[in-house]
């Protein structure tokens, strides 16, 4: 890689492997004709991929997965991009405090926010499972969204928007025809970010699982505890591809680095 | 102004609702008054807990191995992101990009991987047999190595991230500068390159330790009941043995230790700055 700094390049091949390695061991697991998971692979085939898709509860998890993440990203957007115009556009006294307390969800462990969901809620108040997970995963992606679009609104200048409202438009008009266009980008960023991200989510999944309503994360843990065969592989194996396919749109469209940079600075 | 104050608290209303009903209160009333348990009682059990020895073998694993994984994480990521930062080759982005990409990917899928390299029909022990080093593959799973490396393949790509952004920051020209004036590379990389990024690096340690000692789908999977951390024994607090108040200790703990570690890396970013 650079032979000019020996002890830097080793160290970034060793966490290359420790990162793609076991991907990789995964495809081939996939792969294999034999019925357990073991290296080497028994033989070639392609049965444990049919054996997925047409597994009944890892297909109707994954329909889970999907609406609750779809409704999660659409939720929290419709709550979120209006307190990050109020945080970055209104003159609010204590606006850091304020800040703080809408990502608060994400300091406080998952693990934490579910139990506290299935207690309250579910147990306590006695609501289904489907409610809660909907909301739990709304609160989580909530702070993405006000982060995401926020950083996006601070690109925008505001004396654009200021020049519409001085021509006579009304604030409902600035905001559909001049604010929102622009904050296409960021909401697309944030769209992303919390759909992938309570598609993955296991921790709140898990504890608000009920027989009907589980997402696939939450499924395959469960398979694996209980089977050893390479049908968790091959399952595996689509989300990848699956993931690749949204790493590959989300790079055509605002640039694959630029969303998590938005999430770390 | 008396207009603008409303359309404000229209805009933060809806938000401010789902935050306190569907996050703050909720988990007040877990922390603090879980079902049939008054706040004394988890209060006791919290100092039970933290005067138990199997429970503080427990805390004492998940710090130690947080410790152990954000080290190992920071001296892995930091040379990654400074050979792609520096870097003049048109594959720097392509390997940027594929450390980036396990962030999106499920941590199910990436955990299940050291199922398949570390179990007793995996990759590493059967290879181990069939050179004769070992005539029974070793016990690799359920050790705190293998929660280890589950959790650096988890986090490595964050601190990545974390270091590369303040990096790129830093301006080339700098190094140029040093190693011009006399300096060799070493000298240049540890007075120049590492100093100017190191709130990155704090921002790279805070959210690999956090993530670490909260994580649950890798422990879970790679420790089982061997090796208990916080995370799987609060889960098994909340859902197999019910124990109400010691599962609202084990929030306290996690919660307490990550807003600790927060502040910290607060703190130690102002000096990083002001320095």
């Amino acid at each position: 890689m650079n032979t000019r700094r020996p002890v830097a390049a080793s160290l970034a091949v060793l966490g290359y492997i420790v990162m793609i390695a076991p991907l990789f061991f995964v495809v081939i697991t996939a792969f294999t004709a034999g019925s357990t998971v073991r290296f080497p692979p028994d033989g070639f085939s392609l049965r444990w991929f049919e054996a997925a898709v047409t597994y009944q509860p890892f297909m109707s998890a994954l329909a889970s997965s999907l609406q609750l993440a779809v409704f999660a990203a659409v939720a929290s957007l419709a709550l979120g991009v209006p307190v990050a115009l109020a945080i970055h556009r209104g003159k609010i006294p204590g606006k850091g405090l304020l800040e703080g307390m809408f990502l608060s969800p994400l300091i406080v462990p998952e693990l934490v926010v579910g139990l506290a969901l299935y207690q309250q809620f579910m147990i306590g108040l006695g609501m289904n499972n489907l409610t809660t997970l909907a909301i739990g995963h709304t609160v989580l992606m909530f702070p993405y969204a006000v982060r995401v679009t926020g950083a996006s609104l601070a690109l925008i200048d505001p004396a654009v928007e200021d020049a519409a409202r001085g021509l006579g438009a009304s604030p409902m008009r600035t905001f559909f025809t001049i604010t929102l266009p622009l904050l296409r980008p960021g909401i697309f960023s944030a769209a992303l970010l919390a759909f992938v991200t309570s598609f993955n989510n296991v921790p709140l999944s898990l504890l608000l699982q009920s027989r009907e309503f589980r997402t696939l994360p939450v499924t395959m843990l469960d398979y694996v505890q209980q089977n050893y065969d390479p049908i968790v592989a091959s399952t595996s194996v689509l989300i990848l591809a699956g993931t690749v396919l949204v790493a590959v749109v989300a790079e055509r469209t605002v640039g694959f680095a630029k969303i998590f940079g938005g999430i770390n600075r | 102004m008396r207009g603008h104050r409303r359309s404000l608290m229209l805009l933060l209303l809806p938000g401010l609702v789902l935050l306190l009903a569907g996050f703050l209160v909720p988990a007040l009333i877990m922390l603090l008054a879980p079902p049939d348990t008054t706040t004394g009682e988890v209060l006791a059990r919290l100092g039970q807990m933290l005067a138990d020895p199997y429970d503080l073998t427990i805390i004492g694993r998940t710090l130690g191995l947080g410790l152990i994984v954000t080290v190992t994480c920071v001296v892995l990521g930091f040379p990654i992101a400074y050979l792609l930062a520096r870097s003049q080759s048109r594959w720097a982005g392509v390997l940027l990009a594929v450390a980036i990409f396990p962030l999106l990917l499920s941590n199910v899928v990436r955990t299940f991987g050291w199922l398949v390299v570390l179990g007793s029909q995996g990759a590493v022990g059967q290879t181990l047999v069939a050179l004769g080093i070992v005539d029974e593959a070793p016990q690799l799973l359920y050790t705190p190595l293998a929660i280890v490396l589950g959790l650096v393949q988890l986090f490595l790509p964050l601190a990545v991230v974390s270091c590369y952004s303040a990096l790129a920051q830093v301006d080339a020209n700098l190094d140029e500068a040093a190693r011009g004036l006399g300096a060799g590379r070493a000298r240049t990389f540890w007075t120049i390159v590492v100093p100017l990024s190191w709130p990155g690096v704090v921002v790279a340690a805070t959210l690999v330790f956090a993530g670490s000692i909260t994580a649950y789908t890798t422990p879970y999977l790679l420790g089982g009941s061997r090796q208990r951390m916080l995370s799987t024994q609060l889960f098994q607090y909340s859902s197999s043995t019910i124990d109400w108040a010691a599962a609202s200790a084990t929030a306290m703990i996690m919660t307490v230790l990550v807003f600790g570690v927060a502040a910290l890396s607060s703190v130690m970013g102002r000096r990083a700055r002001a320095s």
